[in-house]
């Protein structure tokens, strides 16, 4: 969002909100499919007055069960609804992937374009002291399936840009929010706006390193950043925002800038996003340093001490920047 | 639809098929010679603002929709005079505009799907119903209790249509399905439900209709079970695991052969002909059509 555009903050359930009804208004046949969405409101109150305006035809609370919920949300879309189905922890996603991988990301080719399904299935990842099967960030396995979108928000004003494109998108979109964004509050621009998919944004400039991140992780990795420069390493902080499609030439361009690359993610490291990025950031830039920082192999335990233990924070992320940069460290990733 | 026009279909059905099959590039498929009664059935109840999905047994119920058979054929041939330009071939055959919106290879993995377009249908009060044709081997599925659930909770104007032949591959029904019945899988949810003998076209053709009428007037999903045979192996690629006898028995339960019967040979002789050359005409237009190429990719990337 440009600093000069009029903005107004607003917590990121307010965003999230905004974009479903703009979007709702603008488009009739706008379906929207989830568990407690309706008079609950969501489960992060992100649906909030949605169905006071819209009626339970376009606001439809469903049962427990993922994979027909994304399946419904898929044959409507294909069938020249549009739709949003809201799968309330990503861990839930697992059952839901047939529809969406099988049926959604192939459909405009299988179908030689008579068919697509324009269906965003809108998620929350991420640990927040909810356990082994409620705290997985999977994003990377769905960048490995072409034929869908990823995108991926820190902040509301881009969970409003972001979800507005989604809800245009010509084809299936995964959009992941994560449990600590909630209770976050930042500007979303007053006059509508959508932001394109495959735009990273630079978050903070710097000259010794670059840390690239997406989602709640862009705020551990901007403090890390913060405490780096106290002690004498300016590094830039690009955020993905979107992770299919990958805006590899800003990361790039940054990564040449600096020499170094960490990438840093919340979920696990083995065929992840830093595992992508740090290989497609070399072929571009090929002197290039390189670090990964993510999740230990353990599941994420409710325990608040195992959950911190297992996961990476700001410390963390500035401890691997700073062993990237001691020339005797060399490469870890 | 009438007797002969069932019959007429079922054996284009069998005569396509059997002339796939006589290929060396028959490829990879799953043909539904004894399960025609179910797609002519079925199909001679949906008007041409419904849509019909299936399973990856799409051959009959695609040219029982009424799909111009040289496109079918092309599309299993892979030629791009396919409606897919070849890319689906049978297992996703697919051409939306003639109410076909598609097959699903994924074994249980149209019926959520299916419910979908049923919503889409719904919520925009389109006219029309929307059928979805699986197999045994589906009804074992998480998916169809849940697709069953919500479609009951949503009064979504969905037929659910069970072809039960009875194998799941090789896993006979007794093996893999606890209810006697598909049928009853249905009732709890308090949906409509009916079996009827899957070899008896018309007796298919009736039992269809009344539970359409009932979707048609608002009445919410139906469900049909058609208990058919699978004269041949699941697929091209699957060995045949019952015995010349058990096989014996099967074929005289050919429902080509009964309503053949039924009709009289005086009847059958000239539409079994007629069958023939169509498909024929079938095959030789469809070898005019260009196979696709590897360019095909480039619109996907």
């Amino acid at each position: 969002m440009p600093p000069e555009a009029p903005a107004t903050r607003r917590f990121f359930r307010e965003a999230i909100a905004r974009a479903l009804r703009e979007e709702m208004r603008r488009d009739p046949s706008l379906l929207l499919l989830g568990q407690d969405i309706g008079a609950f409101g969501g489960p992060y109150r992100d649906f909030e007055g949605l169905l006071a305006e819209f009626g339970p035809a376009r606001v439809r609370d469903t049962p427990v069960a993922e994979a027909a919920m994304v399946g419904l949300g898929v044959g409507a879309a294909a069938a020249g609804a549009r739709t949003l189905v809201a799968i309330t922890y990503m861990d839930f996603l697992m059952p839901a992937l047939d529809p969406l991988v099988n049926y959604a990301a192939k459909l405009r080719f299988k179908t030689a374009g008579q068919l697509a399904a324009p269906v965003v299935v809108k998620t929350t990842a991420g640990a927040k002291g909810q356990g082994v099967a409620h705290s997985q960030c999977l994003e990377a396995w769905l960048m490995n399936v072409p034929g869908l979108a990823v995108v991926a928000p820190s902040s509301p004003g881009d969970a409003y840009g972001l979800l507005k494109t989604a809800l245009r998108a010509p084809g299936p979109v995964v959009f992941v929010d994560h449990k600590r964004l909630f209770p976050m509050a930042g500007p979303v621009p007053d006059a509508e706006a959508a932001i394109p998919f495959g735009l990273a944004a630079i978050r903070r400039a710097g000259r010794d390193v670059t840390l690239a991140t997406h989602g709640w992780m862009t705020h551990p990795t901007l403090a890390a950043a913060a405490s780096l420069a106290e002690a004498g390493i300016s590094a830039e902080v690009v955020e993905l925002r979107s992770l299919a499609p990958l805006d590899i030439e800003t990361l790039a361009a940054s990564a040449a800038r600096t020499g170094a690359l960490v990438a840093v993610e919340e979920g696990q490291l083995p065929c992840g996003v830093g595992a992508e990025i740090a290989f497609r950031v070399r072929e571009c830039v090929p002197a290039l340093a390189v670090a990964r920082v993510g999740a230990r192999p353990v599941p994420v335990s409710s325990n608040p001490v195992l959950e911190a233990a297992s996961l990476p924070d700001a410390p963390r992320i500035a401890a691997a920047a700073r062993r990237l940069l001691r020339p005797s460290a060399g490469e870890t990733a | 639809m009438s007797d002969a026009a069932l019959l007429r279909t079922m054996l284009l059905c069998r005569a396509v098929e059997a002339r796939l099959a006589a290929r060396p590039d028959c490829g990879f498929q799953l043909f539904s010679a004894g399960e025609e009664a179910v797609a002519a059935g079925l199909c001679a109840v949906l008007g041409p603002g419904d849509q019909l999905l299936c399973s990856g047994r799409s051959i009959a119920p695609a040219l029982a929709r009424g799909l111009d058979p040289a496109a079918v054929v092309a599309e299993l041939l892979g030629r791009t005079g396919g409606p897919c330009r070849g890319r689906a071939g049978r297992g996703h055959l697919a051409q939306p505009s003639a109410g076909f919106f598609g097959a699903h290879a994924v074994v249980a993995g149209n019926l959520s799907i299916a419910a979908g377009v049923a919503l889409a249908f719904q919520a925009a009060a389109r006219p029309g119903i929307v059928a979805v044709l699986f197999g045994d081997g589906a009804a074992g599925a998480g998916a169809l209790h849940e697709t069953l659930n919500i479609a009951a909770l949503w009064q979504l104007p969905l037929l659910f249509v069970c072809s039960n032949n009875g194998w799941s591959i090789s896993t006979p029904a007794a093996a893999h399905l606890a209810p006697a019945r598909v049928a009853d899988l249905a009732r709890p949810f308090g949906i409509p439900a009916a079996t009827v003998d899957g070899t008896d076209a018309p007796a298919v053709r009736d039992a269809a209709a009344a539970l359409a009428a009932g979707i048609r007037a608002g009445g919410g999903p139906a469900f049909l079970e058609a208990v058919s045979v699978r004269l041949g192996p699941h697929s091209t690629s699957a060995r045949e695991s019952r015995t010349r006898a058990d096989l014996a028995a099967l074929a005289a339960r050919d429902p080509i052969a009964r309503l053949s019967a039924a009709l009289g040979e005086a009847l059958a002789a000239p539409l079994r002909a007629a069958a023939d050359a169509a498909a024929d005409a079938a095959f030789r237009t469809a070898e005019a059509s260009p196979p696709a190429t590897a360019d095909e990719l480039d619109d996907a990337a």
